[in-house]
């Protein structure tokens, strides 16, 4: 990450080979459209290249901060495309035969059923209030409208699902 | 809003699943509070994880090319020169509307009470030129009554002398007749034969040119003219002159009305205008 913001293009590369697929995956999850998904993976890279000397390593990891900029440029596009039309799940659900490297398609679908086996512990209610605010980036109040539940019961099940999940993948750092 | 409050909004700030009020509320608090922020940094490494739950893609390899193409033809200067040219950037954007704003108004301001105070000052020359005028137009009717007044009061003097001639003993009367040269024109003239002290009162005498005036001459039988005063008469050809009569010309004498130059002469040297019947 030093590398990118010192300006170092082979670094930009490396960075993005890494991790193209779990944030295009993240990004498609959220927008459902190959097109669209694309330019919002161009867009993230493009502000991880011009704002890497942000990166700050003691505030947390690398992995997080990449996530965060590609699910918030998603969401972005997301609320701007507003009540365009979106591709249904179908779409999104089809297999994508396209993944490159077969170890590294391993070790990531690894992780993700790391994540999914911890997620699947949670309660059905904890995990959908999470799945809801993470890929559709809807607010505590939005979620409570959408599900008809209590504003307060929402937030409780939100906080406790992700203290269990933290709780859950505490141990299992090394792989991110 | 205590620490522990704080501290149960943090997962769901980490989902920015907050609203507004509250993730404001704990954005405020952050600074302040070093447990906050670590648990924080926690909770988004939490969040973070979720992302797994989505099904890995690939996307197409022309993405990777188009990001390495943009990122080649930016400029290479390190992410922090890059950020003190974006505030260089920001910094003259803003500064020439701050300048240029409030100086304009500034100026039109200026502009309007320049204009104003000229008008201003317009006005009260105008109005002081007009005070002027009627202060002039004022003071001229003034000296012009006086003129008359001092007139009146001179006729009133005169008419009072020669009631005083008339009234006196031996008071004589001589009436004078216009020649051919002021056929319209006569006068009368009353004398103490005492005194000497005379009067003579025209009328119908033409106005003497600007530079001449009319003189009065005694002539006693057998002698030359003797002068008396000059004098000018007014539009009517009215005069009333108090003169001393010479004692040669105090009795059968003839009383005659010159034109002469302005300052008067010591023998008649113009036309006879008036003139008292030879005795």
């Amino acid at each position: 990450m030093r590398a990118v913001a010192r300006g170092d293009e082979t670094a930009l590369a490396a960075l993005y080979d890494r991790y193209r697929l779990i944030l295009f995956g993240l990004i498609l999850r959220i927008l459902h459209d190959r097109q669209e998904s694309e330019d919002v993976l161009q867009e993230a890279f493009l502000q991880v290249w011009r704002r890497a000397a942000d990166f700050n390593e003691s505030r947390g990891r690398a992995f997080t901060w990449l996530v965060t900029i590609a699910r918030s440029r998603a969401l972005d596009r997301l609320r701007a495309l507003g009540s365009r039309a979106r591709l249904t799940d179908e779409v999104a659900q089809a297999p994508h035969d396209d993944v490159g490297d077969a170890a590294e398609d391993a070790l990531k679908s690894e992780q993700g059923t790391i994540v999914r086996q911890a997620l699947a512990q949670l309660p059905e209610e904890q995990r959908r209030t999470l799945l809801l605010a993470y890929f559709e980036g809807l607010t505590q109040t939005e979620i409570a409208a959408r599900l008809g539940d209590p504003l307060g019961t929402v937030k409780t099940r939100m906080r406790s699902g992700l203290l269990k999940l933290r709780e859950l993948l505490r141990d299992r750092s090394r792989w991110y | 809003m205590e620490h522990q409050d704080y501290q149960e909004l943090l997962a769901l700030h980490a989902l920015d699943a907050l609203d507004a009020s509250e993730a404001r509320a704990l954005t405020e608090h952050l600074p302040a509070c070093a447990e906050c922020r670590v648990e924080l940094d926690e909770m988004r490494d939490a969040t973070a994880l979720l992302a797994h739950a989505s099904t890995p893609a690939a996307p197409s390899d022309e993405v990777r090319e188009r990001i390495l193409q943009t990122v080649r033809a930016e400029p290479r200067t390190s992410q922090r020169q890059r950020a003190v040219e974006t505030s260089g950037q920001v910094i003259p954007l803003r500064r020439p509307a701050a300048r240029g704003l409030w100086p304009n108004v500034l100026r039109l301001a200026a502009a309007i009470a320049f204009v104003a105070l000229l008008a201003g000052v317009i006005v009260l020359w105008q109005r002081d030129a007009r005070s002027r005028r009627e202060l002039a137009q004022l003071s001229q009717e003034v000296n012009t009554q006086k003129d008359e007044l001092a007139r009146e009061r001179e006729m009133s003097a005169r008419r009072l002398e020669a009631l005083l001639i008339l009234n006196s003993p031996e008071a004589k009367k001589m009436a004078l007749a216009g020649t051919q040269t002021a056929q319209n024109a006569r006068a009368m003239f009353v004398y103490d034969q005492k005194s000497g002290r005379g009067m003579l009162m025209t009328e119908g005498l033409p106005t003497a040119p600007a530079d001449m005036a009319y003189e009065v001459w005694f002539i006693p039988k057998g002698h030359l003219p003797m002068p008396g005063k000059t004098f000018t008469v007014d539009a009517a050809g009215h005069a009333m002159i108090s003169d001393q009569v010479p004692m040669e010309a105090r009795e059968n004498a003839i009383i005659a009305v010159t034109l002469e130059p302005k300052r008067g002469s010591a023998s008649p040297t113009g036309a006879i205008y008036l003139s008292s019947p030879a005795s």
